[in-house]
């Protein structure tokens, strides 16, 4: 009789505790039970997520994910969005982590929790090698045709430094804008430094010039849900931790400061 | 819960109230009447060039001449096998390659005639082949010759018959109109993916991009119906 009220007693005990672990896992717990770490990354966002010649994915980002991957013994699962289709993934928990090259908008900062920056650039103009418009004074025309990317600093840049322009908003990603410039769908196209000098790898060289002068300054972080400030804690020290044994300027000096990375991909 | 129906009913508005974001959508009401209109002149420009094209295609189709036939049943064939989509991105990203480039507007425009006038042509077909062989040959002893055979006999009855069909090939064309978001033109399907991009709300945005395309629906349910009454002709 003594054993079986113990024996209940025990089990309702266990019962509370394996509760209260429950109630308290968060998103770090779920994503070590769960053996696997979830990143939204773009479709095409070279060079910090893009397909390489050989089909694999590959890029900065990826291979910082794989590197936070590696440090926390979980296996990595990639879901590629358009650049306007990242935050609401992470919204939704489809993933844990966006890893992009992502400003920390204020507005944007309003549904998710940015990083500390990894890196600086800033929106630049761009325009076909054969175009009149030598300095970004020369663009601030009425009726001169921007492209930009749905969703992201580029588009608002553009709205305040060109309010006479007409926006044409492409969804996808860098490498559509510079084909529209291209191809004259659009006079100019206005994105991120990086990913306008990544995109350019993979077009004829010397068939686009960026204009001098930035039309603003940007970090770029990546980003979690503000449910998952345990997740972001360890990605900022994840982040001290590369900057510190020079992991970070290995990772940027191969993909972003140089073109080192096109010899491989 | 066994409450009373009006105390239930206003639990449920409340949470609707609760979850979406009403106040925002008034905010973008004027993008969304913009967009709407553009969807509207979009889709019309496209259903007006489908049938024109649907019509000539359709007779090249069965005409005598093989050379008319051929060429009709080449374009038919490769529009009805690949999908709207690549044959968009084609025209718009394909043709300034081989030197032609045209405003985005034109481009989806074209792609959407293009694209229904094959299906139109096949719905004509199917209504002219559906005219019983006596009424041709009741034409071709009155003494009446191709065209005017078309002209009083067949395509009026055809045509009776493929109203409901062009129709529901005009709702496909209104919905297909979505893709046109993806070459950088803004209309209702831009509309939500703008509030999405600015704002963080796809449930709020589609919702409200899918309660106008449902708009447009009913009207040319209602034409479609009023149309049946008016415009075919039951044979003797």
């Amino acid at each position: 009789m003594k054993n079986r009220k113990w024996l209940s007693v025990m089990v309702a005990a266990l019962f509370v505790i394996g509760l209260t672990g429950a109630v308290n896992a968060g998103t770090l717990e779920d994503i070590a039970q769960r053996g696997e770490l979830r990143v939204a990354c773009q479709t095409q966002g070279p060079p910090f997520s893009f397909i390489d010649k050989k089909g694999n994915r590959t890029g900065s980002s990826i291979e910082l994910c794989e590197l936070m991957a590696a440090e926390m013994g979980v296996k990595l699962k990639f879901l590629n969005y358009d650049w306007d289709g990242l935050i609401p993934a992470l919204l939704s928990k489809k993933a844990d982590v966006l890893a992009a090259d992502m400003t920390p908008t204020l507005k944007r900062a309003m549904k998710i929790a940015f990083s500390d920056p990894f890196m600086y650039t800033g929106s630049v103009v761009f325009t076909k090698a054969d175009s009149p418009f030598k300095t970004v004074e020369d663009c601030k025309k009425p009726g001169i045709k921007i492209a930009v990317l749905l969703g992201s600093t580029g588009e608002t840049d553009a709205k305040k430094a060109f309010p006479q322009a007409e926006l044409k908003s492409y969804k996808g990603g860098g490498p559509l804008l510079i084909d529209a410039v291209i191809k004259g769908h659009a006079d100019i196209g206005v994105n991120d430094g990086s990913a306008v000098t990544g995109g350019l790898a993979s077009f004829p060289p010397n068939s686009v010039r960026i204009l001098p002068g930035m039309l603003s300054k940007s970090p770029l972080s990546f980003a979690v849900r503000y449910d998952s400030m345990d997740l972001l804690e360890w990605m900022n020290l994840f982040f001290l931790h590369i900057s510190l044994d020079g992991r970070l300027d290995q990772n940027l000096n191969y993909w972003v400061n140089t073109m080192d990375w096109k010899k491989d991909h | 819960m066994t409450g009373c129906p009006a105390k239930d009913q206003d639990r449920k508005a409340k949470i609707v109230l609760e979850t979406f974001n009403f106040r925002i959508i008034v905010e973008y009401l004027p993008l969304y009447w913009k967009c709407f209109f553009a969807t509207l002149w979009l889709s019309g420009g496209g259903l007006a060039g489908a049938l024109l094209v649907g019509v000539l295609s359709c007779s090249m189709r069965l005409s005598e001449s093989r050379i008319a036939s051929t060429a009709a049943g080449v374009y038919i064939e490769s529009i009805r096998s690949t999908p709207l989509l690549a044959q968009l991105y084609f025209f718009y990203f394909g043709l300034p390659s081989l030197g032609i480039r045209l405003p985005e507007e034109a481009t989806g425009i074209l792609a959407l005639t293009l694209n229904s006038g094959a299906y139109m042509a096949e719905i004509i077909r199917a209504g002219i082949q559906s005219i019983s062989h006596g009424q041709i040959e009741a034409a071709i002893s009155s003494g009446l010759n191709y065209v005017q055979r078309m002209r009083y006999i067949i395509l009026p009855q055809a045509l009776g018959v493929s109203i409901p069909p062009m129709l529901g090939q005009a709702i496909v064309l209104v919905k297909d109109s979505a893709l046109l978001s993806l070459i950088s033109i803004v209309e209702l399907t831009r509309a939500g993916q703008i509030l999405t991009s600015e704002r963080f709300m796809p449930a709020e945005g589609f919702l409200t991009t899918a309660v106008f395309y449902l708009i447009i629906y009913y009207i040319l349910k209602t034409f479609s119906n009023w149309s049946q009454k008016r415009l075919i002709f039951r044979g003797a």
